[in-house]
């Protein structure tokens, strides 16, 4: 069985994240969520793998709304309507970067922190792969899901 | 002063020179680096006071980045601005020679309280 983060330090990490570039405007609140598919029409998601003294992935996964605020706040438009794919990509990523590398700090190492892979749609996860942890939020009445999967080992 | 941010996503370079204005450091010139390369010749033809730097980028990392510096005999302050912030992390980083990291999520008191004494 791998090793799994605590999901309240999964959620403590995605809160101080959040708070940190969407919090003044609300905050985001942990829901109840059945496992399986994200529940959103459009969604913006992306992953980062940790390898070494442990193996995990751990992806996030916006709805669309979410992530055009997320990308309007943190690179500071007036206009949704300025930020382009690039600029959500990355802000989704650096989203997914600062919490993969805030739960690769509280799981055994010495490991490493993948470049974080960004898709305009929701995850997806090998047949293999097994999830650990998950935390599912709302924000502004719209999902948020963090979920870390552990790696496949053959 | 000069300060060089090196990030390979525009969104954190925006927001630590958004940070560094918040913490009181607005007034300095500010040269942006998309990866270790990048850094690393901006370094030299810049000639900044500090550099700010991410750890995981593509085509050469953080740490790669200032291991460079210092085997060319470059003493340029640098810090670190990563999403990585374990003891393991800040060990790395002093022993290559970094004077600080910074973990994100940061505030702008997390920046003065690394940047204090360190820009005229």
């Amino acid at each position: 069985m791998t090793l799994a983060p605590e999901v309240t330090d999964v959620q403590a990490i995605v809160e101080q994240v959040w708070s940190s570039f969407l919090g003044e405007e609300e905050p985001l609140l942990p829901r109840l969520a059945e496992p399986g598919q994200f529940a959103a029409d459009e969604a913006w998601s992306a992953a980062v793998s940790i390898s070494g003294g442990w193996d995990a992935t751990v992806t996030v996964e916006l709805s669309a709304p979410v992530a055009l605020s997320l990308t309007r706040t943190m690179l500071g438009l007036d206009d949704i309507d300025d930020a382009e794919d690039g600029d959500v990509a990355d802000a989704v990523g650096e989203l997914v970067n600062m919490v993969g590398g805030n739960v690769k700090s509280l799981m055994p190492g010495p490991s490493v922190l993948s470049l974080p892979a960004v898709a305009a749609g929701r995850a997806a996860h090998p047949s293999g792969a097994a999830e650990i942890a998950r935390f599912d939020g709302i924000w502004a009445g719209e999902p948020v899901r963090v979920a870390v999967h552990a790696i496949p080992q053959p | 002063m000069k300060i060089l941010v090196a990030d390979d996503s525009k969104v954190m370079r925006q927001i630590v020179i958004r940070t560094l204005r918040q913490a009181g450091h607005g007034g300095h010139d500010i040269v942006e680096a998309e990866n270790g390369r990048d850094c690393l010749e901006k370094v030299s033809s810049e000639q900044p006071d500090l550099v700010l730097s991410d750890w995981n980028m593509p085509e050469m990392n953080g740490i790669d980045c200032l291991g460079a510096l210092r085997a060319q005999g470059s003493q340029v302050k640098f810090g670190f601005v990563t999403s990585e912030g374990s003891d393991e992390m800040r060990a790395r980083a002093a022993a290559a020679g970094a004077l600080f990291l910074i973990a994100k999520p940061f505030t702008a008191e997390t920046f003065n309280e690394a940047l204090d004494g360190l820009l005229g």
